[in-house]
């Protein structure tokens, strides 16, 4: 079963803001994940990036794949 | 009096480093997508949302529709050129940010008008109030 790490937003109308979740990509429609790991707000300067480093690596390892976005995210947070 | 030093914050020099990324981007046509993703016919709306909003890959969203990856990719190029020729032509969104701006400001001018009771700032939020309302 593939996992992966996706960007899913948020946030009010006009005020985005994203959770990192992890979710199985068979399912990609429904909404359903299995972990949250961070969440990411651009809306402040600079856009803030939390994110739960223990979980992310451990979800990493175990073959959960980032999107193109949240590669980038956890690359510029200094996780891959 | 010297209420204007509370008022002395930064000027928004803005750096925008670097060519924009995808993350940026994605921000930026869902912000688009909340003022104008209405107009977008359903079908092209349940795609652009998948992309936009749930972060999903073209193939993935290929095969949820059953149609081509190449497919998909057009439809989401087309519907970002839709939503950017709106904004182009009615500005929703640089109006919102400027309103936004400009509240954020008369904030600041209450606020220390607030720990000061120095009410010279006043004539700056009444200016202000017009100019929201003359952009509409």
């Amino acid at each position: 079963m593939a996992v992966k790490m996706r960007l899913k937003r948020m946030g009010s109308k006009k005020a985005p803001f994203y959770r990192i979740i992890v979710a199985d990509s068979r399912a990609p429609r429904d909404g359903k994940f299995i972990d949250q790991i961070g969440t990411y707000d651009p809306t402040v300067e600079p856009s803030a990036f939390n994110v739960d480093e223990e979980k992310a690596k451990q979800w990493l390892a175990n073959g959960a794949q980032p999107t193109d976005t949240v590669n980038k995210l956890l690359k510029n947070a200094g996780i891959l | 009096m010297t209420s204007h030093i509370i008022l002395d914050n930064n000027d928004g020099t803005n750096k925008k480093s670097k060519a924009t990324t995808k993350l940026d981007q994605i921000v930026e046509l869902s912000l688009l997508y909340d003022f104008y993703g209405k107009l977008l016919k359903d079908h092209q709306r349940e795609i652009y949302e998948d992309y936009i909003l749930n972060d999903l890959s073209l193939s993935e969203i290929a095969s949820e529709q059953d149609i081509s990856r190449q497919g998909v990719h057009d439809i989401i190029k087309r519907c970002s050129k839709q939503l950017m020729d709106y904004e182009a032509k009615l500005q929703l969104i640089e109006k919102f940010n400027n309103t936004k701006d400009r509240v954020n400001q008369i904030n600041v001018y209450a606020k220390s008008i607030k720990e000061t009771g120095c009410l010279d700032k006043i004539d700056e939020i009444e200016k202000l109030s017009y100019q929201i309302l003359d952009e509409f």
